[in-house]
């Protein structure tokens, strides 16, 4: 299937990049056709602009050429994998502008005549979420997991009532050791290559 | 005397949320507050954290172009955040303010030995957010309400041990009467006097 990774971590050379490295190379393995959208190496500008808020409701609310390209790929995609650093128990602001920006009116989701939101991404079969969190598992469930509410809740609100959700998460990074996070990448890697 | 900061974010004049920013500072004022407000849009915030400050994450202090910002934080003891819910939680603008100005040093701080972080803005005693949501109050309780678990759980951990949080919002925006907005902003306008 036609997969969509989404990755936002500023630095190039960071363990979460390498994770979305692991994660393609799982994938491809697996037979599956990759798009890779990398936020930040693409310069992806987060905020919603004036004229943006301005056409969402309209007959055409994509107005630039890169989410334009962004938003065709997941007109196409089976699955959408994001691999993201959690900051304040949500997902940082350049991906949660990508949902903001891409997945508008006519992509993700559309209105009926009473205004509600009809689901837009039936097409799209596998969510997966590949995070680090700076805090321990148990405190992540109990207190705050805010981005994995919005991907596998909010988002998936918007696919099927078949659309499953797997999520992949290194807690407490910043005490882990190295063989931890091997470890986590390989099995990024493995679960990719498994996908259906 | 209460000193407030409200920080709003709104791509759109004429918006309900720009409508609710006003309500919000006239609230406060006509109670006797001091209030600074930064409107995130209008100052043009850059809301993507830098590889740079990636690079410097645990080191002390905020990028020095956000000094301002850091300085109105730690100046206030209430803190109100205006905002349209998009996605389930706070716009890539605030989030990306939250990012970059809540940062170590600033927010919290890990000392020596420590195992969990420490409040560094105990000087925020009230925390509010005045937001709009476009589905219902059970479309949102589906989802997980992300967004205000982000502040009244995650911002409200590096604030007062003992502060308070007011979680001001209008649900079915989508759907709402005129009647229905006036209302909202009446109770914002209303809700921020007694606060002040």
């Amino acid at each position: 299937m036609l997969v969509a990774v989404v990755v936002a971590h500023p630095a190039a050379d960071s363990y979460c990049r390498a994770l979305a490295g692991r994660a393609v190379t799982g994938l491809r393995a697996g037979g599956h056709e990759v798009v890779v959208l990398d936020l930040y190496a693409d310069g992806f500008a987060p905020a919603m602009t004036t004229a943006e808020r301005h056409a969402y409701h309209g007959d055409t609310p994509i107005l630039d050429d890169q989410v334009a390209e962004h938003a065709d790929v997941i007109r196409r995609a089976e699955a959408l994998v994001f691999v993201y650093p959690t900051w304040w128990s949500g997902l940082p602001a350049v991906l949660k502008g990508w949902l903001e920006r891409v997945l508008v009116p006519g992509v993700a989701f559309g209105f009926d005549d009473a205004g509600k939101v009809q689901p837009g991404l039936g097409h799209v079969r596998r969510i997966v979420g590949i995070s680090t969190y700076g805090s321990p598992r148990s405190y992540v469930r109990l207190v705050n997991d805010n981005g994995r509410r919005i991907l596998t809740r909010a988002l998936r609100m918007s696919c099927s009532w078949r659309t499953r959700c797997r999520w992949l998460g290194l807690y407490a990074i910043d005490t882990s050791t190295s063989d931890e996070r091997n470890a986590f990448a390989a099995r990024v890697e493995r679960e990719m290559a498994d996908l259906r | 005397m209460t000193r407030a900061l409200v920080v709003s974010c709104h791509p759109q004049e004429g918006s309900l949320v720009a409508a609710a920013r006003q309500r919000v500072v006239a609230g406060l004022e006509t109670g006797g507050a001091e209030v600074r407000l930064t409107d995130l849009y209008a100052v043009g915030f850059e809301p993507a954290f830098t590889v740079d400050e990636h690079a410097h994450h645990l080191r002390p202090g905020a990028d020095p172009s956000l000094a301002g910002h850091v300085a109105d934080l730690q100046w206030c003891d209430t803190l109100v955040l205006v905002y349209p819910t998009w996605w389930s939680g706070q716009p890539a603008m605030l989030k990306g303010w939250i990012d970059r100005v809540w940062v170590n040093g600033v927010a919290w701080e890990l000392p020596d030995g420590a195992h969990r972080l420490h409040p560094r803005l105990r000087n925020v005693r009230r925390l509010v957010a005045v937001t709009t949501h476009g589905s219902s109050k059970l479309v949102n309780g589906l989802e997980g309400e992300a967004g205000k678990r982000t502040v009244t759980r995650s911002l409200r951990t590096m604030c007062h041990p003992l502060a308070r949080t007011s979680w001001i919002a209008l649900y079915g925006v989508d759907t709402s009467t005129p009647r229905q907005r006036r209302a909202f902003l009446d109770r914002v306008e209303r809700r921020l006097h007694r606060l002040a």
